[in-house]
């Protein structure tokens, strides 16, 4: 075992607690950096009664953005957020085209042409008491 | 003098026990409650420190309102100086200097008179609020006007929109420095207590009550051990009234007020005035099962006496020899008396009921017709239930034209 | 050895006797720090505050209680920079009193003041960044204390304020002014400041010939004393800001009228005082400026001491300056202490 000096010694301690200090000091400034001011965004939807959406009806809820679907299988939604970098996609009748890079999507959401890879988000519906339906879009 | 080694890898050693200190502060101190109330959509940290107060009332649900847009202050500070800084009213922002900031708007209730919804400018016009019955009968026994027409109230206050015959479209504010006679001045100092803006002197018992439109909506105050009352409530029940209109009795030759030593408990026998002879609903049913909104909280105009506001008498729910007392039959679901009736669900009021409405089309709405053609109330504060029969048709002999309720009191009301 | 970047910065070795604790009180070096710890922490509260009338005071209730660590930052930032006024002020004493501004030393004791003045102004500019009921009056009337300069008050009150009344256009400038307006000229006047020092040949002390002590220290010994006072007064300012935070009031809405609090910041209640004699121009503009204008001056008009005197304190022959500087000083402490009691 080689022979440390006291000058050695200290040394190492205190350039210890120096960085001790420092990296406390870094966590604490990635702590304060960290932080969001937001309120929280909206994650759920009333929209209203069931009985407003016949069967067969696609409604568009630009401000979500979702649309929703009413079709025999019940009650489905389409995020129209489009599965590349997040621009809104626009209707297009037969399907739903984005306008930003022109990802073309069906009219199930799926994905059809464009730099878009993944087909547009499935929403999950409820139907609660009263006949009310909830969006959720996590 | 060298600075040794050893002194930078102390102070070094101080600083890294103080960043320790400071972290293991932060991860010690309160835990911040936020809630972001849907009708403004701005996060508040109340909770953090008031988890513990009840709900206010079913139809003020903290997840819709939250606390400041009723209280103010300062949402986001956790300090208590700063949270509370810009509190409306202090305890009670239902406090008439401020009520229109917490309770106000055109959503809320200082609305639409149509709707029903102008609580607040009714309130503030009102004789309990104005207090210009006691201050205009007083002046003019004493000569400071030469009439009953109400002239000052408690604050000034005007009204522009003038619906009665009895309506005044000005009070000025009641000026005990500008009176000259000493009457007057005792007035002021000895019978002032009794408006809703008046702190009664009481706080710890039965008399007990807090101002603006907790005065009445906040009832029974001195029941709350721990001092956190938290409640607006329509359920109000007669002891609240009491802490105005059973304290006591006026002297008007000694000018002063006399308050009753006792707690009214009997309350057949505990009335203030000994001369009174009251009927058996009188001291059954609360106060607010018979007297109606516009009778207390007012009408929208200035009135200068009592009498020109209260009018719900004895025939108004049973009706004279001669008729029937009037009914309305509920029809749509925005009807008043469903929306009262959701406020204090004492009884399951649907729609197709017929309840019985007032001379003035109020909606006795804890009142039902029942098949047989008899009615039943259900009391507002007890829940208890009444059934009676209507007057036509019964035993009673009086004479078809003195149907006014002194003329039922000479039978029906009991000795004390 | 090669020594690094920051070693470079130091000379080589500096005279023992005046680079004691005791000669200097470490007050330059301190200010220095304080600075430093002020650009750290403004830069991070930069990340929360918004410089809007309705949201000013909001963020720094959002930074004061729940940004992480925050309430911390908030408090740092505000100690140093209360701190720094007080160690500007013993530098300037110490300053005089070791007759440490004789030539060619005088350049940078005009410097010194003029950063003096700056700090002064970041202060006054921070404090308005509140935007909450604590600095209402303060603005309106420091503000309105330029209006009352003539010829040039109204044009260079628009030019501070950004409009004919204190407002949200001030708010924007005070912003401007605080960040970009005066800390960094700051930053480039404490470069230069801290130049002159070394060009000057460092810290000031007799010439070879008449000095009593030869002995120095090097800069590594120099650089390890400044570590201390670094480690230690970091120490300080977060007891301070733990202990005792910075002060917050309710934001200004336009509402509100009502606010019990009419004081300057503690640094202008001498001046608050004052202008209870009379008028604001000669009481709240010209008084302070020839204040200034007589510190300015002592390096000029006042008998100098002698360059044997040199990096002591209280040399015999600069007696008159110190005694002006003294009795300015009181006289600023008593009209603060005035401000206080009468408050």
């Amino acid at each position: 075992m080689t022979n440390y000096s006291r000058r050695d010694f200290i040394k190492i301690i205190t350039n210890s607690l120096l960085s001790a200090s420092g990296l406390l000091g870094l966590g604490g400034l990635l702590r304060y950096l960290n932080f969001s001011t937001e309120t929280p965004v909206k994650t759920e939807f009333d929209l209203g009664l069931a009985s407003d959406y016949p069967l067969g009806s696609r409604t568009l809820f630009p401000d979500i953005p979702a649309v929703l679907i009413h079709d025999d299988k019940g009650f489905s939604a389409l995020s129209l957020v489009c599965s590349h970098l997040g621009c809104i996609v626009q209707d297009n009748n037969n399907g739903f085209i984005c306008p930003c890079h022109g990802s073309y999507f069906d009219i199930n959401g799926d994905v059809q042409r464009g730099p878009a890879r993944h087909d547009l988000r499935l929403l999950r519906v409820e139907n609660i008491e009263d006949n009310r339906l909830i969006l959720f879009i996590t | 003098m060298e600075t040794s080694r050893r002194s930078i890898a102390l102070a070094s050693g101080l600083l890294l026990i103080i960043l320790l200190g400071v972290w293991w502060l932060d991860t010690h101190h309160l835990q911040p409650s936020p809630l972001t109330p849907t009708l403004t959509g701005k996060t508040e940290y109340c909770l953090t420190c008031h988890s513990d107060l009840p709900e206010i009332s079913a139809s003020h649900p903290i997840e819709a309102f939250g606390c400041v847009v009723c209280h103010g202050g300062e949402g986001l500070a956790l300090d208590a100086e700063l949270a509370h800084s810009t509190i409306r009213g202090g305890n009670n922002p239902s406090d008439l200097a401020v009520v229109e900031q917490s309770c106000g708007g055109s959503e809320c209730h200082s609305g639409d008179s149509a709707d029903s919804r102008d609580h607040i400018q009714r309130v503030m016009t009102s004789i309990q609020a104005t207090y210009a019955g006691a201050i205009t009968n007083i002046r003019y026994s004493f000569g400071a006007q030469t009439d009953l027409v109400a002239q000052q109230g408690i604050f000034a206050i005007s009204d522009e929109h003038i619906t009665t015959t009895t309506g005044v479209p000005i009070l000025s504010a009641f000026d005990p420095l500008a009176e000259t006679s000493t009457a007057l001045h005792q007035f002021a100092d000895n019978c002032l207590s009794c408006h809703i803006s008046a702190q009664p002197s009481h706080d710890h018992d039965d008399f007990a009550r807090l101002t603006g439109c907790a005065s009445c909506h906040t009832p029974d105050i001195n029941t709350y051990p721990d001092g956190q009352i938290h409640r607006l409530t329509t359920a109000i029940p007669y002891t609240q009234c009491n802490t105005c209109h059973n304290r006591g009795n006026y002297d008007l030759r000694s000018m002063t007020f006399v308050e009753r030593t006792d707690q009214p408990l009997d309350r057949k026998s505990d009335y203030y005035q000994p001369i009174s002879q009251f009927t058996k609903c009188e001291w059954t049913l609360d106060c607010v099962d018979c007297h109606t909104r516009n009778e207390s909280m007012g009408d929208g105009d200035i009135h200068s006496n009592q009498h020109d506001i209260q009018y719900v008498q004895c025939k108004t729910c049973h009706g004279t020899v001669d008729e029937l007392p009037q009914t309305h039959t509920i029809v749509s679901e925005d009807d008043l008396a469903l929306r009262m009736s959701f406020l204090n669900p004492v009884m399951d009021l649907q729609i197709g009921d017929t309840i019985i409405v007032t001379e003035q089309g109020e909606p006795l709405w804890n009142t039902r017709v029942l098949s047989d053609g008899t009615y039943e109330m259900i009391g507002k504060a007890t829940g208890q239930q009444f059934n009676f029969s209507p007057v036509k048709d019964s035993l009673c002999q009086q004479n078809p034209t003195e149907q006014t309720s002194n003329y039922c009191h000479e039978c029906h009301a009991e000795e004390r | 050895m090669r020594p690094n970047f920051f070693l470079h910065l130091h000379p080589p070795t500096i005279p023992a006797k005046q680079s004691r604790w005791r000669y200097t009180l470490g007050a330059g070096g301190t200010a220095v720090f304080l600075v430093l710890v002020l650009i750290v922490t403004g830069t991070m509260e930069m990340f929360y505050y918004t410089p809007t009338p309705e949201k000013a005071a909001l963020s720094i209730q959002m930074i004061s209680y729940h940004v992480p660590l925050g309430g911390l930052v908030r408090n740092l930032h505000y100690w140093s920079a209360q701190l720094l006024m007080v160690v500007m002020v013993v530098h300037l004493i110490r300053v005089v009193f070791t007759g440490a501004y004789t030539p060619p030393r005088r350049f940078n004791y005009l410097l010194g003041l003029v950063l003096f003045v700056v700090v002064v102004m970041l202060n006054f500019t921070g404090y308005v960044l509140r935007w909450d009921q604590g600095i209402q009056w303060a603005l309106v009337v420091g503000t309105n204390l330029i209006k009352t300069i003539p010829i040039i008050g109204e044009p260079v009150y628009q030019i501070l304020t950004g409009g004919t009344q204190a407002g949200e256009a001030t708010l924007t400038r005070f912003y401007a002014w605080h960040i970009f307006g005066l800390a960094l000229p700051m930053v480039i006047l404490i470069g230069w400041h801290i130049f002159r020092v070394r060009r000057d040949g460092g810290i000031a002390v007799a010439p070879p010939t008449l000095r009593e002590d030869n002995e120095r220290i090097t800069r590594y010994e120099l650089a390890r004393r400044e570590v201390l006072a670094m480690l230690l007064i970091s120490s300080a300012l977060i007891v301070l800001a733990t202990f005792s935070p910075a002060p917050i009031a309710p934001p200004i809405t336009e509402l509100n009228t009502n606010t019990n609090d009419y004081g300057a910041p503690w640094f202008f209640l001498w001046v608050q005082q004052l202008l209870n004699f009379g008028d604001p121009f000669l009481w709240g503009v010209l008084i302070p400026l020839i204040i200034l204008g007589v510190l300015a001056l002592i390096p000029y008009i006042f008998p100098q001491p002698a360059d044997s005197e040199l990096g002591r304190w209280f040399p015999k022959s600069n007696r008159v300056a110190r005694i002006v500087l003294t009795g300015i000083s009181v006289l600023i402490l008593l009209f603060s202490v005035l401000a206080l009691v009468f408050q």
